[in-house]
């Protein structure tokens, strides 16, 4: 065996041991269904949206927060436009003319960060919500969280069940999926207390979380993964609500697809190193022990899957070039037989099919809980694109990493 | 830190790396006993070309032309001697058990047709083709490319491919009776005296002039590495 194969034995391995270790947990503890019970109390709730020249979603983020099943006396929402230069404001000015739960702030643009700090100053709730201004909360999200909260006063931040709104493009399709497989280990992650990124679309904290360990901090481009981890680095609980959906509009392109992931890979990396000393430190649990470790290693293992993919593939085909070149053979199809015998039976096909399979029993678990149908289409835009696109935002993430370059926004 | 979990998934993996491994051993184990199926049916059918010859002692050569000695199964052979050589190793026992029973059966097939040629007064395009993938061939793969594309154009063309380093008596003799100097590849084009070094498609046609009598024909029939 040569080298090569080994490594990937080796990635092989770690992937299916993070997936058994996550079918453990499902099984140990499996999430409960919505509940039609309602909230004890009803806290007051201030919906933070930082917005950057969003006048094509901001209309429509804002009329899902003052749809949702909320006490609106207990309600405010915060529109905070960082600067826009489009349509953003008269829309936003409009809503809060209208609305008396819509406040809207003007500030000079300093990034999204910024944005939320603002609105976190700004407000008095005890609870605090974000919500990017390119995503949608379902009606009874809030009231889902409001109950999670509830469910234990040492819970300090939740994050939602984010599905992609209105997948049509293929690859739209593809993140569809990519977010429903998201959806199970985010619940897996929650089961071991180890969830890893508070995202942006509808994500809750307690006012005292910010008092405790400070607001937002520039942090590559990725606050809310930075406060995730500081959130871990103290103590504080974080867990997920499975039942709390938001929809958000997913990269259209591969384009604006590879800069969105590339900032997220890249701040990983880089909050990754910022906080290194959480690795393999048994103090922080699951989160230091399994998550930051794994998700690191399963970074360097996709550049290196793919690496040995690509080099394998060049490597036949010059070779393949060479020899009818040195035999004078006519290019020709290869002969293909439809007998067992030669297909390919190595025990590396038989992982890599355990490893998809297993890949799938998640996605299909990650479906039940956020009640996501998938199509056929998308699970083949899932399995045949992403293993070829994913390579591109780990690469150009680990570059702009060792530069140390910040990655853009947009 | 429940550290059991860590340990429970750590079983599991291995478990499944295990399952998998058993998996692909039984399917190589599978194959290995097909190759060996083949051998005895390749075999009987010999068998019963050389009684079938004795049989009829000459005396009805249409019956003999009409059933060709050289089956379409000791092609298939080849083919999956070379999946079985990739999989387990050039250096297996039992990929080097096939490959000598293979090399017999293919000597045997060799002498029936020359005695049927002689008497039938057929005139048959073979190669005696012999090769090494022991590293001190270079160019023996690339041979082998020749000799797969050639049969697969021409069908009718008879190849008996043998490692030069198979230690059978059978092959010894066979390779003294030719007067094989060891330099590889070597081919000998019906009887006559042995090329060395590798040849390509172009001269191969070149030394083959009898190709043009046999049908050219655009459909696969077989592939092969280096049997």
């Amino acid at each position: 065996m040569d080298i090569g194969a080994l490594g990937v034995y080796m990635c092989l391995f770690i992937a299916l041991y993070f997936e058994v270790f996550l079918l453990i947990s499902f099984l140990e503890k499996r999430p409960t269904p919505k509940s039609v019970t309602l909230p004890k109390h009803f806290p007051t709730v201030s919906m933070l949206v930082p917005c950057w020249n969003e006048e094509k979603t901001i209309g429509r983020t804002i009329e899902s927060l003052l749809a949702l099943d909320y006490p609106k006396d207990k309600l405010e929402i915060m529109v905070i436009d960082d600067g826009s230069k489009d349509g953003t404001r008269a829309i936003a000015e409009r809503y809060a003319a209208e609305h008396p739960q819509v406040k809207y702030f003007h500030k000079e643009n300093g990034g999204k960060y910024t944005a939320l700090n603002f609105g976190i100053e700004h407000s008095t709730s005890e609870l605090l919500g974000c919500l990017d201004a390119d995503s949608f909360v379902a009606q009874d999200g809030l009231m889902e969280m409001i109950k999670r909260f509830e469910s234990d006063p040492e819970i300090m931040a939740i994050t939602p069940a984010m599905k992609v709104f209105k997948p049509h493009t293929v690859l739209e399709l593809m993140q569809s999926v990519e977010y429903t497989f998201g959806i199970f280990y985010k619940k897996m992650f929650d089961n071991l207390s180890a969830v890893n990124v508070l995202p942006g679309p509808f994500s809750m904290y307690k006012r005292a979380a910010f008092e405790k360990i400070g607001i937002f901090r520039h942090a590559h481009n990725t606050e809310d993964m930075e406060i995730a981890f500081r959130m871990h680095a103290h103590g504080l609980k974080i867990v997920n609500a499975h039942t709390a959906f938001v929809y958000t509009t997913a990269p259209k392109t591969f384009r604006a697809l590879v800069k969105q992931r590339t900032r997220w890979s890249q701040g990983f990396l880089q909050n990754s190193f910022d906080y290194r000393y959480m690795y393999f430190n048994p103090r922080f649990g699951h989160f230091g022990m399994l998550v930051l470790p794994f998700g690191l290693i399963a970074f360097f293992a996709g550049i290196y899957a793919a690496s040995y993919t690509l080099f394998h593939f060049l490597y036949s085909l010059v070779n393949r070039g060479l020899d009818l070149y040195a035999t004078r053979i006519p290019p020709h199809v290869p002969q293909i037989r439809p007998e067992w015998f030669y297909l390919d039976t190595s025990m590396m096909t038989f992982l890599i099919v355990f490893t998809l399979c297993m890949t799938l029993v998640a996605i299909l678990i990650g479906g039940q809980i956020a009640q996501t149908r998938l199509t056929l289409k998308s699970y083949a835009s899932y399995i045949l694109l992403f293993g070829l696109v994913a390579p591109f935002w780990l690469v150009r993430a680990l570059w702009g990493a060792v530069r140390a370059k910040e990655s853009a926004w947009r | 830190m429940a550290w059991k979990r860590y340990f429970i998934a750590f079983f599991i993996t291995v478990a499944i790396f295990g399952t998998a491994f058993y998996i692909a051993a039984r399917i190589d184990d599978q194959r290995v006993a097909d190759i060996r199926a083949a051998e005895d049916s390749v075999s009987v059918d010999i068998l019963s070309s050389e009684t079938q010859y004795e049989l009829l002692n000459n005396l009805d050569c249409k019956t003999i032309s009409a059933n060709p000695i050289l089956s379409s199964e000791l092609n298939s052979l080849a083919s999956r001697l070379s999946v079985a050589e990739d999989n387990l190793g050039a250096t297996n026992a039992e990929v080097i058990q096939l490959k000598e029973r293979y090399s017999l059966l293919e000597i045997k097939d060799y002498l029936l047709m020359e005695q049927v040629s002689k008497k039938c007064d057929l005139k048959p395009v073979y190669i005696l083709y012999f090769y090494s993938n022991t590293g001190n061939c270079p160019d023996c793969a690339h041979e082998g490319d020749v000799l797969t594309y050639l049969r697969q154009q021409y069908p009718g063309l008879r190849v008996y491919s043998f490692d030069y380093n198979l230690n059978l008596s059978a092959l010894r003799t066979l390779i003294s009776l030719q007067n094989l100097q060891g330099q590889l590849p070597a081919l000998i084009i019906n009887s006559r005296e042995p090329i060395y070094g590798f040849k390509s498609l172009d001269q191969m046609q070149t030394l083959i002039p009898e190709l043009k009598t046999l049908l050219a024909t655009s459909t696969a029939t077989t592939s092969t590495k280096g049997f």
